[in-house]
Parts: structure tokens; sequence; C-alpha cells
């Protein structure tokens, strides 16, 4: 089933169960809103989708959750120690993989981008994305229209 | 047997590189398509499979498989396209310009141990036969 109009929670929401599930070997449940969660400095990636809808998605998560999810994703051992950039191309990889998934779903769009990955020192606002459990942390994926940005 | 594994993450290469050296695989590396061409200018023979991701900087997956069927010496080469693109038109497009086999991201180990059997490519079980 596909559509036209911006990615809704329910298909990002869709999208990274799939990636968590295959990927990540973990599931993905929405974050209660009430839980509290640590954010020391964090890492973001974002990639672009163009065509009928224009935006992008962003997925932002502690740095130490990075961590974790780039550890499961490459079957790395409790004590290894990954270098911040096998993190954030680990992190970059996974948020590519769920936007070629929200992408196959909306009907006109054509292109995915290329993810990129910083760090940053805020998650987003709680009321302005979608945030996912992984494991017992939160990891928050937002939806941002080319004219909100 | 060899292959050449295409994509421009480092992980997703290690996760590739992963299951085709479990399958009994020699596994080369490549980060986008020019590099993938370069690499295969120095090899004798060309390895028996290239699992090719589309979207990359500097020469995507489609572009690459279309040098690549353009060398007689290369034709030997089992191309799979392993990628985020999911629509069918995309799906035709690559199997048009010469590839092989089909697989989205995300996977499974599993789901690419079947498209190595269907294309022939698997060693045989060299198990205990008593």
């Amino acid at each position: 089933m596909t559509s036209t109009s911006a990615p809704d929670n329910e298909l990002v929401l869709a999208a990274i169960e799939q990636v968590w599930g295959s990927m990540l070997f973990a599931t993905a449940d929405p974050w209660p809103a009430d839980q509290p969660a640590d954010f020391g400095s964090g890492v973001q990636a974002q990639i672009e989708l163009r065509g009928d809808w224009n935006g992008r998605l962003v997925l932002t998560c502690d740095s130490d959750v990075a961590a974790q999810i780039a550890g499961a994703m490459l079957g790395a051992g409790p004590e290894e120690v990954l270098p911040a950039l096998d993190v954030h191309d680990a992190v970059g990889e996974v948020l590519n993989v769920v936007g070629g998934s929200v992408k196959g779903a909306l009907e006109g769009v054509s292109a995915l981008g290329l993810p990129g990955v910083t760090e940053c020192t805020a998650p987003p606002a709680p009321g302005d994305c979608l945030v996912v459990s992984w494991r017992d942390a939160p990891v928050y994926v937002q939806v941002v229209p080319d004219a909100a940005a | 047997m060899r292959a050449l594994v295409v994509d421009d993450s480092r992980a997703m290469r290690r996760i590739v590189t992963r299951i085709l050296e479990d399958a009994g695989f020699d596994v080369l590396e490549a980060g986008d398509g020019q590099e993938a061409l370069d690499v295969l200018e120095t090899q004798e023979t060309p390895p028996e499979l290239a699992c090719v991701d589309w979207n990359m900087p500097v020469m995507d997956g489609l572009t690459f498989i279309n040098h690549v069927r353009q060398r007689p010496q290369w034709r030997a080469t089992t191309l799979m396209m392993v990628t985020t693109e999911s629509e069918q038109g995309q799906i035709v497009r690559a199997l048009a310009a010469g590839a092989h086999e089909y697989l989205i991201k995300p996977f499974t180990g599993e789901a690419m141990v079947e498209k190595l059997d269907l294309l022939g490519l698997l060693p045989a079980p060299t198990g205990d036969l008593t």
C-alpha cells in the first residue's frame, strides 16, 4: 500500500520495527511519554527524500545508545569499543534502510539521498517526533518536510 | 570462490562480508562503484560474485553494473544488487541492466544465503559422508 502524503508515524514505526528486527535483533516499542531518559552527547543522522513529497528523516539518540546500536548491527562483543567513525556509519546505515522502507511506501517519491551523521547535544522535543525504544533507552525519529526546515 | 562487496557503508560491508565468509567466500571490498571497477582491474580473474549497493557516492551501483556488463572479461561475475530500493520499477531497471539477483535491505543472513543457493554459488557440502 502506498501513500502520496508525508510519511505518518504508523508508516515510520513499521519501517523501524522491520529494521530493528532484521538488522539489530531487537524490538522497537513506542517509548512511554512519561518515562525520563538520560541524554548526554548525542548522534543525529539525516536522510533526504525527494519527489512528490520532499523532506527528510532525522534519527537522534544518545551516544551510548548509538554505540550499542552499532555493536548490535556489527555483532561486536560486549567489551568491544567501536571507533566513532564506525558508530556514525552504522547509525547512518540504519536510517538509510528505514528511509528506503519509507520511500517504498510513498507513491511518487523517487529518490533517497545519502545519509549524513553529526553529533548533537540535545534530543528533539518529544512532541515533534516519534520516540521508540532501543533496549531501555529512547531513539527519536522526526519526519521534517522542507517547508519546516 | 571469491566475492566483491560494494557498499559505501562500512557497517553494511562488514555484515555482508561476514555472511559471505561464513558461506565460504574470500571477500574483496569497495566503497563505491568506481573503487569497485578499480579493484576488478587488479584481479587476474574476476570474482564469481559481486554484491552491489545502489545508492553510493562517486559511482552508483547501477552505473557500476552497466560498466561491468560492457566488459567481456567480467561477464562470468554474477551480480547481486543489495539495496534499499524496493520499488518494482527499480528492480526491473537493475535486472535489465544486467543484475542477476536483487536483495532488498533490510535482509537476514538466511535470505542472502537463499539467493546464493538459487544462483548456484554455494560451495558443495563437504560433510561426513559415512
